[in-house]
């Protein structure tokens, strides 16, 4: 077992730069997500660490290790790959043991350690099988158990389930926490998905255009984004942003007046408040701010309000009993401790105190 | 689905197009002699005989075609596979300055007529003291079929996900362990069907082997060089047996058809 | 790792060097063969050539074969592959027996028509049993190049229809059924699909099929040896001739060099009349 460290990663692909400068330190032990949107550079400074790509600058530690020049075999590392890459023509078993034979390890060695890694995985009654006679969420089995099988200092995984359906992705990703505590193999876990990634990681780190742009626990990302990029894309709805004029250290919402954490240098500030973090009434409440409803979205758990507030628009979820019907003014409460303020210009959050 | 009739009226149609003259020269090659030359002929030969056959092979000088033909397609096959596959796994696995000048050259090897080759070629392999071999023949045979075997074995490369490499990659393999322990595998059916089909582009050249031989024909050479004064029997049992191997062959690679001859990637 | 970069390099150099000199190289020396003579420069095979009593004839038969296989190869090839697709059951053993062809040399195929056009071959014998004719009718002689032509035809199209056919199967698989029934959505009849949806999108297979064919067409040679010696003269055949018979490499190279002037101008045709994106000539 080991962590992971890099160090000022860069790397581009012709013109295109798909990594600036990226640190990263993964603690041994730990699981780390690798969050952002397609083409942030994730994947890259994934197959960067595996050895499989080749960084312009920067160096790579594993353990106490610099791994930077080495190739993939000398890394001791073990990836899941996005279509898991089990090799068609070997059975379950070979597929499993296929690290272990490259290692020369005995048979067996090799046999016990296949089927504890099988049975890890319940997969134990398929390893006289080829990967054609499986489902893809057998393979998804066949890829982890072949990863742990070898016993990495670090396991590497690309998306593991996104070419599942969605009912198997939510079985698979509770499997894969339970797993993954229990071996405490340290882990970067690469995906797109904000609800995996708060559902596994010990921390999330966020990456947008080729750079780690937040690296906290996720309810920290999630309470606390840095700038508006991480509100925006973590949270389903996103985190609305209200822009408001600013009176000296206090900023004006309506009749509401808000105290700012620091002082602010231009006229306006943004206000960041999660669709859940309003308390909503049908009538005027000290403390709250009106605004029109637009659009009523009932969603089961709750109602999806697209609400105007000036020239603003801004989304709120309501308990589902809640009656508002289209035309409607209704007062928005926001909740003090849950609010997050950011600069309107660079997007970044303020930082308080 | 009305015309449903008439369209396997039609597809039967042209089933018999293509057959009847495999059979007809079939019929003739498994008849004796008499039959070759009789007059009226029914669709059936008279009676059934190895005579022709035979007398084919009889023919002084067959054996040694058969031999050289077999000789040249061997190593036509050898040689497009071995230089053709590793550039068919270059196009496949790496972008590189120049590869697309690279596929120019080899659609452009497509465009040109055989004579154009073989004729200087023939003047040149005489001053290098193969003109009249095996080798020589082989050398330009492997210059026709190697354009296909690097197109195909691109191809075949391509439909083996990158991934699978890398996996092997990540489990401790170095780059020629992981081809052969992963890649060729997979790639071997695919890799077989290039062979087979370089195999017989050699096996059916005519012009480019009769012009750099003399007197170590291949089988088509040899029958072309004696085509205007050899009896019916003699054209008609070669034409046949030229066709036999063919046949197998295109059975054996069926399944690779689309890749070998269309521009589908499958 | 940083090695990696010329690992393509070196796969790719065996088959470049290796096609520099049984390509480049012969075609660069086949021009030269074409121009000197053993004192410089000359047109002197080119002239000798023009002025061959067969020259002409070769010209006129190759040009007029291959105007007439090519529209046929090609017309019968889409018949077939749009029948393929109509075809409920047995498509396999269908595209498997009409692919038969692709594995047979035109030697083979020229001398299988002659079993058929020969003095006491299948072509007289059907003719007599309906009673068209009493004795053999000679159709391979020198009197009757027209004749020749037909089995020359007549083999060309059975031997060689099937590449053409397959380049076109694998075109119509690249085109999405959806285009299709979204025609049909639109109320267009079956022919107005195959003219305004299929014929368009299958355009550059259709141009692979026309270069490929011309230019092997252009070549056309054992066919004719098989079927009618000399009696059917053709611009291969010629250089063959003037090669092996003359011993005369220069007008045999010029010979060739028109064949390759032929065939690249038709190519230049093809690709100016039926503009569309360049596609792998396969």
């Amino acid at each position: 077992m080991a962590g992971i460290r890099v160090e000022n990663i860069e790397k581009s692909f012709g013109k295109f730069k798909a990594l600036s400068g990226v640190s990263l330190e993964v603690r041994d032990q730990e699981f780390v997500v690798l969050l952002g949107p397609s083409g942030c550079g994730k994947t890259t400074l994934l197959r960067i660490i595996a050895g499989l790509e080749q960084a312009d600058r920067g160096r790579v530690w594993i353990g106490e290790r610099e791994v930077s020049g080495l190739p993939p075999r000398s890394r001791r590392v073990a990836m899941v790959f996005q279509n898991y890459a089990v090799f068609p023509h070997l059975t379950v078993f070979e597929n499993i043991a296929f690290g272990l034979r490259m290692q020369k390890a005995p048979a067996e060695k090799i046999k016990a350690k296949v089927e504890q890694a099988a049975t890890l995985m319940h997969i134990e009654n398929l390893l006289g099988r080829y990967p054609a006679q499986l489902s893809g969420g057998q393979r998804q089995r066949v890829a982890v158990a072949r990863a742990l099988a070898v016993e990495p200092e670090v396991l590497l995984m690309d998306e593991p389930l996104s070419n599942l359906d969605a009912l198997l992705r939510l079985e698979m990703r509770a499997e894969l926490k339970r797993l993954l505590a229990e071996s405490r193999t340290t882990t970067l876990y690469v995906t797109h998905d904000q609800v995996e990634a708060m559902s596994l990681a010990d921390r999330i780190a966020v990456m947008n255009a080729g750079q780690i742009v937040q690296y906290d626990q996720p309810m920290k990302v999630y309470q606390e984004p840095a700038n508006t990029f991480v509100g925006g894309f973590i949270g389903s709805p996103p985190m609305n942003f209200l822009r408001l004029p600013v009176e000296g250290q206090q900023a004006r919402l309506a009749s509401l007046v808000l105290a700012l954490p620091s002082e602010v240098s231009g006229a306006e500030v943004l206000l960041g408040v999660r669709p859940e973090d309003f308390e909503v009434y049908t009538d005027q409440r000290p403390q709250s701010f009106p605004a029109e409803v637009l659009v009523v979205e009932p969603l089961g758990p709750h109602l999806l309000l697209t609400l105007r507030f000036g020239e603003q628009l801004l989304k709120a979820t309501v308990p589902p009993d809640f009656a508002v019907r289209p035309g409607q003014t209704i007062w928005l409460k926001p909740q003090p401790g849950r609010l997050r303020w950011l600069e309107p210009t660079s997007g970044q959050a303020l930082t308080a105190r | 689905m009305k015309p449903g009739w008439l369209y396997m009226l039609l597809a039967g149609v042209l089933v018999v197009w293509v057959l009847l003259p495999i059979f007809l020269i079939a019929a003739l090659a498994f008849s004796d002699r008499s039959s070759v030359f009789a007059w009226p002929k029914g669709l059936l030969p008279q009676q059934f005989s190895l005579e022709t056959l035979a007398f084919f092979f009889g023919v002084e000088g067959v054996w040694k075609a058969i031999r050289n033909s077999l000789a040249v397609a061997g190593m036509t096959l050898v040689f497009s596979v071995l230089l053709g596959a590793p550039a068919g796994y270059a196009l496949a696995r790496y972008r590189f300055a120049g590869a697309d000048a690279y596929r120019l050259l080899i659609l452009m090897t497509r465009a040109f007529p055989l004579a154009i080759l073989a004729i200087p070629l023939a003047v040149r392999f005489l001053q290098l003291g193969i003109y009249d071999t095996p080798f020589g023949v082989a050398l330009v045979h492997t210059a026709l079929a190697l354009p296909f075997a690097v197109l195909v074995t691109s191809s075949l490369f391509l439909g083996i996900p990158k991934e699978l490499e890398e996996a092997a990659w990540t489990l401790g393999c170095n780059r020629i362990q992981a081809f052969l322990r992963v890649v060729l595998p997979l790639a071997l059916p695919g890799l077989a069907a290039t062979a087979i089909f370089a195999f017989v582009i050699s096996w059916n050249e005519v012009f480019a082997a009769t012009l750099l031989t003399l007197r170590e024909r291949t089988l088509p050479a040899f029958l072309l060089a004696s085509l205007n004064d050899s009896p019916l029997p003699f054209r008609f049992a070669g034409g046949f047996f030229l066709i036999v191997p063919a046949l197998v062959f295109i059975f054996l690679i069926r399944r690779y058809l689309f890749t070998l001859w269309g521009i589908a990637n499958r | 790792m940083r090695s990696e970069r010329y690992i393509p390099y070196v796969l790719v150099l065996p088959s470049v060097v290796f096609l520099l000199f049984l390509f480049a190289w012969p075609l660069l020396e086949a021009l030269l063969l074409s121009v000197r003579n053993s004192s410089g420069w000359t047109l002197e095979h080119f002239q000798r050539m023009a002025a061959d009593l067969y020259f002409k004839d070769a010209l006129k038969y190759t040009l007029l074969l291959t105007l007439t296989i090519v529209p046929l190869q090609v017309g019968l090839a889409l018949g077939m592959a749009l029948l393929l697709g109509s075809i409920a059951k047995g498509r396999d053993l269908f595209l498997y027996v009409w692919t038969i062809p692709l594995g047979i040399s035109d030697l083979a195929a020229g001398i299988v028509w002659l079993a058929i056009f020969t003095e006491r071959g299948y072509l007289n014998s059907f003719l007599q049993a309906v009673g068209v004719i009493q004795q053999p009718q000679l159709w391979l002689s020198y009197e009757t190049p027209w004749m020749i032509f037909l089995a020359v035809v007549a083999a060309e199209v059975w031997r060689a229809t099937a590449i053409v056919f397959v380049i076109l199967v694998a075109g119509l698989q690249l085109i999405p059924k959806e285009y299709g029934e979204a025609a049909e959505v639109f109320g267009a009849t079956p022919w107005q699909r195959f003219w305004k949806v299929t014929l368009p999108l299958l355009r550059p297979s259709l141009q692979v099929a026309l270069i490929l064919r011309t230019i092997l067409a252009l070549e056309v040679f054992a066919v004719v040896v098989a079927l009618g010696g000399r009696n059917l003269p053709v611009l291969a055949g010629e250089a063959y001739y003037w090669y092996n018979a003359y011993q005369n490499p220069g007008v045999a190279a010029a010979y060739a060099v028109l064949i390759l002037g032929i065939s690249v101008a038709a190519t230049l045709l093809y690709l100016r009349l039926m503009r569309t994106k360049q596609e792998a000539v396969g």
